[in-house]
């Protein structure tokens, strides 16, 4: 993937040594943001993605107005009601636990995973990318080996292996998967300062005697900063997909707390009894992530114009 | 006269954008005579390639909403897409711009360049390799039994062109269109190639439409030229006649615009003022009126015609039109 | 030329594997410590047998000898015995990699099969329903969670068709049907997982054939091909595919991996007995020795397939030149 660079340039003025001329004008950022706003795809695919946020976050006062059910209240009466039997909207499990409270909840365990992973994949992914690209050399041929062997394993392997090491809650969970993610996020950002590093106005800030961290920080990131922003939020649907998986296989979140992968590997024993329990959590996932994505290419056609398909 | 072998009239196309319809060739009308070559002068995007393309009837994603294409009797605007398919290639042949792009990279040159033949003529791989290779061989490719053999890659820009001037002549068409086939090389390769397509031009005949924006390429070329401006014809006749006398401002100008040796006193050049119009929304009048020296208020009212001016040659200016010669300024 | 590209590219390979499967044996080290699965818990082993079972099996040399031995032998063609029932760790690998190659080969040939003709149509018929059916299919097949779609297909295929008594396809048991069982039987099992893998494909490489195709449309050789005079079918199939697939061919060398990882999830879900199945089951029981072994020819996988992508992409464009 190239990055924005280019077009950030077209908008720069020549060659400065102030850091107004470090960063992409504001006219990109602002047309970037208009670009995106007229997406309504794109911006009805972010909303839906803010909604559920919302819904991840009032877990507690939904649980306990909206659907009067707790996500682990175990009630035998009620073993895999139908959608609509007794006041469960979408039915009940093997446990008589209510299917939208579990998901509702659930929320929280995929939404704030894929988040924290995308927050650590680039916090990681920025410091060693711009190390690399900055410092070049040595440090940069260890560091890119070291990308390329992570992202040589095969992901699942490493997931499984470090699941089994950790058990891993929410925090950690999101650690394991960002384990991979910040690799192809450091190659990203590498590339990107590599280009940017060449002009002018670097030269010009090195030669003035600017310190290494205040050029990183205050010169190149903001010229990162657009890939930075299209990779995150392309990021989140897989990060969302793969956290699923995990939990389906048992080694993510663990029961009895509800995730949208875990109600699924318990439903899978109880075909015969209930589909809708299969049905719910998938079809859940799939429009959370399909929000993500469609909201992602609006991102990135919105800020990288040149990669619009 | 002898009867036309190519002739357009009243030609119409049309490309439908965003903004608006554009009119890229608004009513071209002109002849082709065997042997000849016809020299298609204008600054880019006034409908020169748009006409070749017409021609072919490659002019998509644009339409041709009128007029015909006489050639051998049909009108090729109106006959079935396997009929001019049997056209293309075989009869009317055609030359790009670019021959960096125009050879497809993952074939041979040699297959290539047989390509039409085995089309055309049904011939089998072997013997269109062979008439490749002696095409190759006569448009100057040096060992060309060998170089046959190459990736378009492996050729250098100029030997690309010549390849495709091979492409084009190997099923003797009797008409070659070259659109803009010096523009992408260098100057030296330029001369080549351009008395290459004389020496193709007297040797098999083949009448050619040479389209440039280049001035100094018709002059040597071509013994008619039309000059082509917001898809229309704004002047035409015979290329010395022409070039000794304009009969339209924007032909006046242009030839302000380039260096000339055999001028008589050395003027200063003096490129064109302004800016090549927007197709979508065309000035009312004569379209080159914003950028012409000589206008009067007519000019920005109504369109002139294409008109009889002086014994040889046609002009859309009411200027001329009306007797005034166009001087000094 | 190409020989010594190949010796660098491996030569770079060569280092990423040992990087690879150092990282494994570490965190399988930190995993399970020197625990061995079914003689540490055994009530029936005296300590002292379990003291020489342990030594036996090198479990008390620091990871970095264990990792030279395990090494060494692996250079030597030997990678170890299972630590669950002592079979060779070969034997296994060798058992359900044609299981794995069955059903990926299958997937990933429908994937093409069924991509190709959809992306040109798609990019033929830019704009039309056709293409926007396209669009909206293969989005979806972005966000569908692959697990899920297995387990629908069972509940449609399976659950539901056996309850309403008509024919139905079974969802697991592949076991048997390599058992010897006939062709049908394994045919029958095979389909949905091999659908639920090649929809995948199918989504992401319809997409990209169809930009791929878009583009290439619009290069001036196409225009040189129609000035021909050829017709539109020979245009778009002999001179635009064969262009527009080339970048494909990478796409699938990239997937190959998948033979042991991206099946891992549907091999589990359909209980296909394939390589990806037993990494996940080996690696919940601590045989690290199964682990490393299949860890190790998965990533050799990755470096084939790249290497092996990049060769063809040679072969197809003649444009590219190793050096």
């Amino acid at each position: 993937m190239i990055g924005p660079s280019r077009v950030a340039e077209l908008e720069m003025p020549a060659a400065g040594i102030e850091t107004g001329a470090a960063r992409p004008a504001q006219s990109y950022w602002n047309e970037s943001w208009e670009r995106l706003r007229g997406n309504r795809l794109g911006v009805a695919a972010g909303l839906l993605i803010v909604v559920l946020a919302l819904v991840a976050v009032m877990a507690p006062l939904l649980s306990a107005v909206l659907t009067h059910a707790q996500p682990q209240t175990i009630d035998l009466d009620s073993t895999f009601a139908r959608p609509g039997a007794g006041g469960h909207l979408l039915g009940a499990d093997e446990l008589g636990r209510d299917t939208l409270t579990r998901l509702i909840w659930g929320a929280r365990v995929s939404l704030g995973v894929a988040f924290l992973t995308v927050a650590m994949s680039l916090t990681v992914g920025t410091a060693v990318g711009m190390m690399a690209g900055y410092y070049g050399g040595w440090l940069d041929d260890v560091l890119m080996r070291f990308v390329d062997m992570v992202l040589a394993i095969p992901a699942i392997f490493l997931f499984i292996l470090m699941s089994i090491l950790i058990r891993p809650n929410a925090i950690t969970l999101a650690a394991i998967v960002a384990s991979v993610g910040w690799g192809s996020v450091a190659r990203l950002v590498r590339g990107e300062v590599l280009s940017v590093k060449q002009r002018d106005f670097i030269l010009a800030t090195r030669s003035i005697g600017a310190r290494d961290s205040r050029l990183m920080l205050r010169h190149l990131l903001p010229n990162v900063l657009p890939v930075l922003i299209v990779a995150a939020s392309l990021g989140v649907g897989q990060i969302i997909l793969v956290e699923a998986a995990l939990d389906f296989l048992g080694l993510g979140i663990q029961p009895p707390t509800p995730s949208w992968g875990n109600m699924l590997t318990n439903a899978q024993s109880y075909f015969f009894r209930s589909g809708s329990l299969v049905a719910f959590p998938g079809i859940t996932i799939f429009i959370t992530v399909l929000a993500s994505n469609i909201f992602g290419n609006a991102v990135r056609d919105a800020f990288d114009p040149r990669l619009k398909s | 006269m002898t009867q036309p072998l190519l002739e357009v009239s009243d030609l119409h196309t049309v490309f439908s954008t965003k903004e608006g319809m554009v009119k890229a060739v608004d009513g071209v009308s002109f002849e082709l005579h065997a042997g000849e070559t016809l020299g298609i002068v204008g600054e880019s995007g006034c409908g020169k390639s748009v006409t070749a393309l017409s021609i072919m009837r490659l002019q998509r994603p644009g339409r041709i909403v009128g007029g015909k294409v006489m050639f051998k009797g049909q009108d090729l605007t109106r006959v079935s897409e396997y009929e001019m398919r049997e056209v293309r290639g075989k009869e009317i042949a055609m030359i790009f711009q670019d021959p960096m792009t125009s050879l497809n990279p993952v074939y041979r040159v040699g297959w290539q360049v047989g390509e039409p033949t085995r089309l055309h003529g049904g011939w089998d791989a072997k013997k269109a390799l062979s008439s490749a290779v002696t095409m190759l061989a006569r448009v100057g490719i040096p060992s060309a039994a060998a170089r046959a053999k190459d990736y378009p890659h492996q050729f250098s820009g100029g030997m690309r062109q010549r390849a495709m001037i091979a492409m084009g002549l190997t099923t003797t068409p009797e008409v070659l269109i070259a659109d803009e086939p010096t523009t992408a090389l260098d100057v030296t390769i330029q001369a080549q190639i351009l008395d290459l397509l004389r020496d193709v031009n007297r040797e098999f005949g083949t009448a050619t439409i040479l389209i440039t924006h280049n001035l100094g390429v018709v002059a040597g070329m071509c013994q008619r030229l039309i000059v082509m401006y917001a898809g229309k014809i704004v002047e035409a006749g015979p290329t010395t006649d022409v070039f000794a006398n304009p009969k339209h401002p924007y032909t006046w100008s242009l030839l302000r615009s380039i260096p000339r040796l055999d001028a008589e006193r050395h003027e200063p050049l003096k490129p064109i003022e302004g800016l090549p119009p927007n197709l979508v929304d065309l000035p009312a009048g004569c379209s080159f009126h914003p950028r012409c020296v000589f206008k009067v208020d007519r000019c920005s009212r109504d369109t002139p015609a294409l008109l009889q001016v002086g014994d040889t040659q046609r002009s859309a200016c009411w200027v001329t039109q009306s007797g005034t010669e166009l001087k000094g300024a | 030329m190409l020989a010594k590209y190949v010796a660098r590219r491996f030569l770079a390979s060569l280092i990423v594997v040992l990087g690879v499967t150092a990282i494994t044996l570490a965190l399988m080290k930190t995993t399970s410590g020197s625990y061995v699965p079914g003689i540490d818990l055994n009530p029936a082993l005296r300590p002292e047998d379990i003291a020489r079972l342990r030594t036996q099996l090198g479990l008390d040399e620091p990871p970095q000898v264990w990792y030279a031995t395990w090494l060494w032998n692996v250079i030597h063609g030997d990678f170890g015995r299972s630590m669950i029932d002592g079979s060779r760790v070969t034997d296994h690998i060798f058992e359900r990699l044609p299981n794995t190659l069955e059903l990926t080969a299958t997937a990933i040939v429908i994937g093409v099969l069924v991509a190709v003709p959809l992306g040109v149509i798609g990019a033929l018929r830019r704009g039309s329903k056709a293409d926007h059916g396209l669009t909206v299919v293969s989005v979806a097949g972005f966000a569908v969670p692959q697990f899920w779609m297995g387990l629908m297909l069972i509940l449609i295929f399976s659950v539901t068709l056996e309850q309403h008594g008509l024919p139905w396809l079974p969802s697991s048991g592949a076991f048997s049907a390599f058992q010897g069982g006939d062709l049908l039987d394994r045919v029958q099992h095979l389909i949905l997982p091999a659908t639920v893998l090649s929809f995948f494909y199918t989504s992401t490489w319809s997409r990209f054939i169809r930009s791929s195709m878009l583009e290439v449309l619009s290069q001036d050789y196409i225009r040189t091909a129609r000035a021909k005079g050829m017709s539109e079918r020979r245009v778009v199939y002999l001179h635009g595919l064969r262009n527009a697939l080339i970048p494909l061919i990478t796409l699938i060398g990239l997937e190959l991996p998948g033979l042991v990882s991206g099946g891992l999830v549907v091999e589990v879900v359909f209980g296909w007995p394939g390589i990806g199945k037993l990494a996940f089951e080996r690696a919940l029981q601590y045989d690290y020795t199964t682990v490393m072994g299949v860890t190790f020819f998965a990533t050799l996988l990755v470096i084939a397939g790249n290497l092996l992508a990049d060769l063809l992409y040679g072969v197809l464009d003649p444009r590219i030149r190793y050096g």
